[in-house]
C-alpha cells in the first residue's frame, strides 16, 4: 500500500506543478514518468494490479501518468496471468477495457506527451482487443478521439493514422476516419536532435505545430516504415472511394503513386495505380496524365503492370459501350483477384453519365429521344431515360435542365446550359463556405510549410538527415517483395469489399 | 457529455424528439458501441444478442440519421455493420433496406410507396414521418433547378403526390407548387418551377474571404 500512497504523493505534487513555469512542471513530468517507469519495470504494483478498486484513487484527468501507468500495470499483470497478448480481462465490455475508453477520451493531453509510448501501447491494445471479439468497431471511435486529443492537428505522420485507417475500413465505418483523413499530413516524426538542436523545446509548453513533441524518441509513433506511408494513403484513398468522394480518393492514390522511390516500383504503388484509373474515370470519366512527379520510365511501367485497366480506360474514354462491356467481360478474373470487381461495376454503371456529359460538347440541345438515339448506353424507355436523365442532374453531375411539354406524347427536351444554374445567392454562400474551406486548409499548410522552413533554416543537420532518410528509404526499398506482400495480404481482402 | 444508458426509452425519446439532424446522428453515433457491445452479448438464437426490440430501433433510428443528414454510402455501410441474424429476421431493418435500395435507385414514387406504406413500428414512426417530410422538401428543391417546364403529373410523381389528381389540374395540387415560388400555365398545362432558394444560417462573413485572399497573395511572394 505504501507504493500506492506515493503514487498519490506524486499525482498531488504533479497537479500543483502545473500552475509552475514550464521549466518546472517540465521537470516535474520527467521525474514522476521515470519515476513511475521503475515502479512499473520493478514490478512494485504486481500485488494490487488485479485490484480494480486501484484505480478509483485516481482521476484520470487530473492524474493522467498516475493513470496511465497503472493501466499499463493492470494490462501487464494480467498478461503474464493469462499468457495471452489481450487477455480476456481486457476484452470488452469489460470493467478495465471501460476504463481504458473512458482514459483515451479525457486524458490530460500536455502530461501524456511525456509517455509517448505507454499512450501508444494503449491506443494499440484497444485496437487489439476490439478485433479479437470480432467487433472492430468498438476501438474506432475512442482511437480516433485519442488521436484528435493528443495532436488536433494530426499533421504529424504517426503509427496511429494507419491503425485508424484500417480499423475504419474492417469496421465499415467509413465517416468515422474523415476527422483525420481530411487533415493533411504534413510531417514524419523528427529526431529530437533536429527539434532540439538549438533551441530546447519543452513537450509542456504551447507549440505552433505538433512536430515539436511528437518526435521518434516520444514513442507516440511505432518506428515508420516507407511503406506504412504508402499503405496509410491506400486505404485512406479506399476510405474515400467507400464514400464516393471520388476526388479525395484520386487525391490520395495520387499521393501513392507519385512516391518517389529510388529503386523498383511497389505493389502497392501498382494497386493504387489500378485503383487510381478506376477512380479517375468515376470522377471526370476520363484518366488525365498521373502527376508530373512521376518520371515518365515510372508512368510506362504502370502502365505495362496495369494494361487491362489502361484497356478498360481506353474503351471508356472512346465512348465504346460494346468494347467496355467486352473489357469486362474478359478481365473478370483480373478485377476479381485484384478485388476491384466493385469498382469496374461502378465504372460500367458511369457510362450512361459520362456519355451524357460528352454530349454536351457537341449539342446544345436535344430531345430525350435524339439523346437515347445518340448514347447507345441509354437502352430504356423514353420515360425512363429522362428520369435517368433527371437523376444525373439532380446530382450535380449534369448541368442542364430538361422542358417537358404538355403532351406526354412529345419527348422532353434536354438543354445544356448554365443559365438556369443555381440562384445566385446560393452561388455566393457556397463559394464562400468553399472559400472557408479552402482558407483553414491554406492556414494548416502554410503553419507546416513555415515549420518545415524554420527546421531547414535553423537546423545545419538538416541535409544530413535528410541523407539518413534517404538511406532509410533505400534500404526499405530494397526489401520490396515478400515484406510488401505480406502487407497487402490483409488489405487486399478487404478492398473486395468496398461498395 | 454523459448520454443517458443505451435503453429503450431513451432510443424511443430520441427517435421522437426532433433534435436537428447532425445533432441526433451525433447521439446516435455514440450508442453505436453499445449497440454493438449488446449484440455481442447472450441472447436469442434466432436473433443473436441483446434485446431485439432495443437493437432494432436503434439501428432502425440510426439509419433515419444518415439519410436526414445525407449520408447515403454510409448509411449502406451500416447496414452492413448490423447484427447479421437481426438484419435478415427484423422487419424494421428489412424495410430499411429496401429504403436504402429504392434510394439507391432513385426510384422516388417507390420511397414514398415504402415510407407511407410499410409496417413500421409505432416508436419509429416520428422519425418515418421526418424523413418523408424532408425527402420531399429535398427533391423539391432538386426538381425546382432541374426542369424548366413540367407537367404536373411528373412533379407530383416526384413528390409523393397522386399523378392523376394532378394531371386533372386539382388546384389544391397546383397551389403546392404555386406557393412555391413556381407558375401554372393554365393553357399549356405546364408548371414552370422556380429555384428554391435554400438560406444557410451561417452569417456570410467577407472577413475570412478577405484573409484567404490576403494569404493566396502573401504565399505567392
Amino acid at each position: 500500500m505504501e507504493v500506492v500512497e506515493g503514487l498519490m504523493t506524486q499525482s498531488a505534487q504533479l497537479r500543483e506543478a502545473a500552475y509552475l513555469s514550464d521549466q518546472n512542471y517540465d521537470q516535474q513530468i520527467r521525474e514522476t514518468v521515470a519515476s513511475l517507469r521503475h515502479v512499473i519495470s520493478k514490478k512494485s504494483l504486481a500485488a494490487f494490479a488485479s485490484n480494480a478498486s486501484l484505480l478509483d484513487h485516481f482521476d484520470p484527468v487530473a492524474d493522467s501518468l498516475v493513470y496511465l501507468f497503472l493501466l499499463r500495470a493492470q494490462i501487464q499483470a494480467f498478461q503474464e496471468e493469462s499468457r495471452e497478448n489481450v487477455p480476456p480481462a481486457l476484452l470488452p465490455p469489460g470493467n478495465l477495457w471501460s476504463r481504458i475508453v473512458t482514459y483515451l477520451r479525457a486524458f490530460d493531453p500536455v502530461q501524456v506527451r511525456y509517455a509517448g509510448q505507454e499512450w501508444r501501447q494503449l491506443v494499440e491494445i484497444v485496437a487489439q482487443a476490439a478485433q479479437v471479439v470480432s467487433k472492430p468497431i468498438l476501438a474506432v471511435r475512442p482511437v480516433r478521439d485519442a488521436m484528435l486529443r493528443l495532436d488536433p492537428s494530426c499533421a504529424v505522420f504517426t503509427s496511429t493514422h494507419l491503425l485508424l485507417v484500417r480499423l475504419c475500413l474492417r469496421a465499415r465505418a467509413y465517416t468515422h476516419a474523415l476527422p483525420v483523413l481530411d487533415k493533411y499530413v504534413c510531417h514524419f516524426p523528427t529526431s529530437i536532435s533536429h527539434a532540439t538542436s538549438k533551441f530546447p523545446v519543452l513537450p509542456c509548453a504551447a507549440h505552433d505545430s505538433s512536430l515539436s513533441f511528437i518526435t521518434e524518441t516520444s514513442g507516440i509513433s511505432s518506428k515508420l516504415a516507407y511503406k506504412d506511408y504508402l499503405q496509410y494513403f491506400l486505404l485512406g484513398g479506399m476510405i474515400y472511394m467507400a464514400l464516393k468522394q471520388w476526388g479525395k480518393a484520386a487525391h490520395y492514390l495520387g499521393v501513392v503513386i507519385s512516391m518517389p522511390t529510388a529503386g523498383p516500383i511497389s505493389m502497392i504503388m501498382v494497386e493504387a495505380y489500378k485503383k487510381w484509373i478506376l477512380v479517375k474515370l468515376l470522377e471526370n470519366g476520363k484518366v488525365s496524365s498521373p502527376s508530373n512527379l512521376i518520371p515518365s520510365h515510372t508512368a510506362k511501367l504502370y502502365q505495362s503492370l496495369a494494361r487491362p485497366y489502361v484497356n478498360l480506360a481506353h474503351s471508356f474514354q472512346r465512348g465504346d459501350l460494346e468494347n467496355l462491356e467486352a473489357e469486362v467481360d474478359a478481365g473478370r478474373d483480373i478485377w476479381c483477384t485484384d478485388h476491384n470487381m466493385g469498382l469496374v461495376s461502378q465504372v460500367l454503371s458511369a457510362f450512361s453519365k459520362h456519355t451524357v456529359m460528352g454530349i454536351r460538347q457537341t449539342f446544345a440541345a436535344l430531345t430525350v429521344k435524339e439523346l437515347a438515339d445518340q448514347a447507345s448506353s441509354m437502352r430504356m424507355s423514353d420515360e425512363a431515360t429522362e428520369s435517368a436523365i433527371a437523376s444525373f442532374i439532380m446530382s450535380g453531375a449534369v448541368k442542364a435542365t430538361l422542358v417537358q411539354h404538355s403532351s406526354g406524347t412529345s419527348s422532353t427536351m434536354l438543354r445544356f446550359s448554365a443559365a438556369r444554374s443555381s440562384p445566385q445567392f446560393s452561388d455566393e454562400s457556397k463559394a464562400q463556405a468553399c472559400l472557408a474551406r479552402e482558407s483553414q486548409s491554406l492556414g494548416a499548410l502554410m503553419e507546416s510549410l513555415h515549420e518545415i522552413g524554420h527546421h531547414m533554416g535553423l537546423s545545419n543537420e538538416f541535409v544530413d538527415g535528410m541523407q539518413r532518410g534517404q538511406i532509410w528509404a533505400n534500404a526499405d526499398d530494397a526489401n520490396t517483395g515478400i515484406g510488401e506482400d505480406a502487407g497487402l495480404e490483409i488489405d487486399e481482402d478487404l478492398m473486395g469489399e468496398v461498395p | 457529455m454523459e448520454l443517458p444508458p443505451f435503453s429503450l426509452e431513451q432510443i424511443s425519446k430520441l427517435a421522437a424528439n426532433n433534435f436537428p439532424p447532425s445533432q441526433l446522428f451525433e447521439i446516435l453515433s455514440q450508442y453505436e458501441t453499445d449497440a454493438s457491445i449488446m449484440s455481442a452479448g447472450s441472447g436469442s438464437a434466432e436473433t443473436g444478442g441483446g434485446d431485439p426490440q432495443l437493437l432494432s430501433l436503434f439501428y432502425s433510428s440510426f439509419f433515419f440519421a444518415h439519410l436526414l443528414t445525407k449520408q447515403l454510402p454510409e448509411a449502406r455501410a451500416l447496414t452492413q455493420r448490423m447484427p447479421e441474424t437481426l438484419r435478415h429476421q427484423d422487419p424494421s431493418l428489412q424495410n430499411c433496406l429496401t429504403l436504402l435500395r429504392a434510394l439507391w435507385q432513385t426510384q422516388h414514387a417507390q420511397v414514398y410507396q415504402i415510407l407511407r406504406g410499410l409496417p413500421w413500428p409505432e416508436s419509429l414512426q416520428p422519425l418515418v414521418r421526418r424523413y418523408e417530410s424532408f425527402f420531399q422538401d429535398d427533391t423539391l428543391i432538386a426538381i425546382s433547378t432541374c426542369y424548366e417546364a413540367i407537367r404536373p403529373s411528373t412533379a407530383a410523381n416526384y413528390l409523393g403526390l397522386d399523378p392523376q389528381t394532378a394531371e386533372q389540374g386539382d388546384s389544391a395540387v397546383i397551389e403546392k407548387f404555386t406557393s412555391c415560388g413556381w407558375t401554372w400555365d393554365p393553357a399549356a398545362q405546364l408548371l414552370h418551377p422556380s429555384p428554391i432558394v435554400v438560406q444557410t444560417t451561417d452569417k456570410p462573413s467577407s472577413n475570412g474571404i478577405r484573409e484567404t485572399m490576403a494569404m493566396l497573395g502573401n504565399s505567392g511572394k
